[in-house]
């Protein structure tokens, strides 16, 4: 059994075809990156997934349950959570706060163990990603960095059996992306059946952490294994650096 | 300048003069604020002012629950006045066919003004931000189609009229001073229950589909649910308002209850005080009303007409330079101030120990 498995996931645009005929599957425990060049259609596969968008045809199958076209709310409550490519802060809210609303949803407020209060917990899961400095600072006062480690508190306050970070390394420096990589691989570490899939541009950050690799272009799945092979794989090199002469 | 002499004032004042915890102080702060309201009918002998000041009361409930749903959870709705008007006309037509005494009618005024709000939020909150604030517009002005097609039963133009009073058997000037009292705690009750809806924990997450939708349903959260739930709530004390209103002055017509200007009234004043904070609307609601009925009447005396232009002219100077409102500046940087003031002279009482420690 797979913990997610997508099959044949079609997504068009008018004549665009975003997504055509994707799949792929991804096991417990398992870290997963999607690359692919600019507009191959990963972050629309992640919204398809996450339902966010619904699709033209195909399934996603979370756990051997249908969840194609459930709406975000429900699909987060069954354990799949996701952070955005653009950082999507609460704003007016406090940083803590920010991942309180994660908490008040029907799964992450089930998964509050009975002696932790919310604020309690909510205090854990910026201590996971080392957010617990800003915790009273308004969430539009913090940097992009932090912001981007905040996505991923939130996205972690819901115990999600499958996590997917969108870029997670966009925007960043190569040390806030150093401890991002950490404490991607401490979050692996602390749940080691949960599924991680990562949209990731910066190659070299991510084939460190991955342990198998879909690369995307144009919309359609052209390869598929680990990172050695896929850096070695001449379909790939041809649509990341263009054709040799 | 002024702040700076501010803090400096308080911080000596509660370092030297009243060595008490700032959580108590705070408290007494309150009950002086607090005094003043209670206080008012000693004090003034008008039988205006105190009617001025029932009418602030009553749109200070209504102006606060919109900033629920406006202020808290980002539903722009123009079409508040449908709840005021569905809680004046329940409680008219209760009070004039039913026959139903005043106590009664006004609950259930408000409950029907609170289950009104389920059908007609479920497809209103589909939309988002103007077009969500085009469609609520409508809502009154199908509520006043309704009253008029129907105007055998509900006066049609005129409203219905001679509802039964608050407090017959007192003279004219003890009914003002107990109404006022009776709706002081009516605000009282609804700006604690609003206050602490806004503030909790359900809060956060109306302030999160506030600050972004997408984001708040990639939290898990069903953001439909929890609209709705703004919206009920928000109908529930707007139509608490519409019923003590119409029973006021003693009418509920379609200009008295039901109008646009009543629905643009919770814009004015949520701006003038400040919107998202509850208090804002509250304060913003007694500004609006002792500046339009006693201080442009009275005091100046410009002629009605102007009122509007005025009134026009001060929100949009509000909107430009200071978009947080009266109440939140006020609230927010004084309080910014004190605890710094606080702070600081914590910190000066620790290195004057040290000192004292020292030279021993």
């Amino acid at each position: 059994m797979h913990l997610l498995e997508v099959e044949k996931l079609t997504k068009r645009f008018g004549g665009l075809v975003a997504v055509n005929n994707v799949s792929f599957h991804i096991d417990e425990g398992e870290i997963v990156g999607i690359i692919g060049p600019n507009g191959a259609g990963k972050t629309t596969l992640f919204h398809l997934i996450s339902g966010f968008l619904k699709p033209d045809s195909g399934t996603v199958k979370f756990k051997d349950e249908n969840v194609t076209g459930l709406t975000p709310h429900k699909i987060a409550n069954k354990g799949i959570a996701r952070t955005f490519q653009v950082v999507r802060p609460f704003r007016h809210l406090p940083v803590i706060a920010n991942v309180m609303v994660a908490l008040k949803s029907p799964r992450g407020s089930r998964k509050i163990e009975w002696i932790k209060t919310i604020e309690r917990k909510a205090v854990d899961m910026l201590e996971d990603v080392g957010l617990t400095e800003l915790m009273l600072e308004p969430a539009e006062n913090v940097g992009h960095g932090d912001l981007k480690r905040l996505e991923m508190a939130r996205a972690l306050a819901l115990e999600p059996d499958l996590l997917m970070l969108d870029e997670p390394f966009g925007g960043l420096n190569p040390l806030e992306t150093d401890f991002l990589t950490k404490s991607i691989q401490r979050i692996h570490l602390d749940n080691p059946t949960r599924g991680i899939v990562i949209v990731e541009h910066k190659l070299y950050a991510l084939m460190k952490i991955v342990k198998r690799v879909v690369v995307l272009h144009q919309g359609e799945k052209i390869a598929e294994g680990k990172p050695e092979e896929i850096a070695k794989d001449k379909k790939v090199i041809e649509v990341y650096m263009g054709k040799a002469m | 300048m002024v702040t700076t002499y501010l803090r400096r004032f308080y911080s000596s004042f509660v370092a030297y003069v009243v060595d008490v915890p700032a959580r108590l102080l705070s408290f007494l702060c309150l009950l002086l604020l607090l005094s003043f309201p209670i206080a008012l009918p000693v004090t003034t002998k008008s039988a205006y002012i105190l009617f001025v000041m029932i009418i602030a009361n009553i749109m200070a409930i209504y102006a606060s629950s919109w900033d629920l749903l406006v202020g808290r959870t980002g539903q722009i709705s123009l079409g508040h006045s449908l709840f005021f008007g569905v809680g004046a006309y329940t409680t008219a037509l209760l009070c004039t066919y039913v026959g139903l005494p005043l106590w009664a009618t006004i609950p259930l005024g408000v409950l029907v003004g609170t289950l009104l709000a389920v059908p007609v939020g479920l497809p209103a909150l589909r939309v988002k931000g103007p077009y969500l604030a085009l469609v609520t517009m409508a809502l009154p002005l199908i509520a006043t189609g309704i009253v008029i097609y129907f105007r055998e039963w509900t006066g049609g133009e005129h409203g219905l009229y001679g509802l039964p009073r608050f407090f017959p058997f007192l003279d004219i000037y003890e009914q003002r001073v107990g109404e006022y009292y009776l709706t002081l705690i009516f605000l009282f009750i609804s700006a604690v229950i609003l206050y602490k809806i806004a503030n909790s924990k359900t809060g956060i997450v109306l302030v999160s589909i506030l600050d972004d939708e997408l984001a708040s349903k990639a939290c898990g959260i069903n953001i439909t649910r929890y609209k709705l739930m703004a919206f009920t709530v928000s109908a529930c004390f707007a139509s608490l308002a519409g019923g003590l209103h119409a029973h006021f002055l003693r009418t509920a017509g379609p200009t008295t209850s039901l109008s646009m200007t009543l629905s643009f009234y919770a814009v004015i004043i949520t701006t003038l005080g400040g919107i998202g904070s509850i208090y804002g609307p509250i304060a913003g609601a007694f500004i609006l009303y002792l500046l339009d009925q006693y201080f442009l009447t009275m005091v100046v005396e410009v002629p009605m007409v102007w009122h509007p232009i005025i009134f026009l002219v001060i929100v949009v100077l509000f909107i430009i330079k200071w978009p947080r409102g009266i109440a939140r500046i006020v609230v927010e940087d004084v309080l910014e101030e004190l605890s710094k003031a606080r702070e600081l002279e914590e910190r000066g009482k620790h290195i004057w120990k040290k000192y004292r420690k020292k030279k021993k």
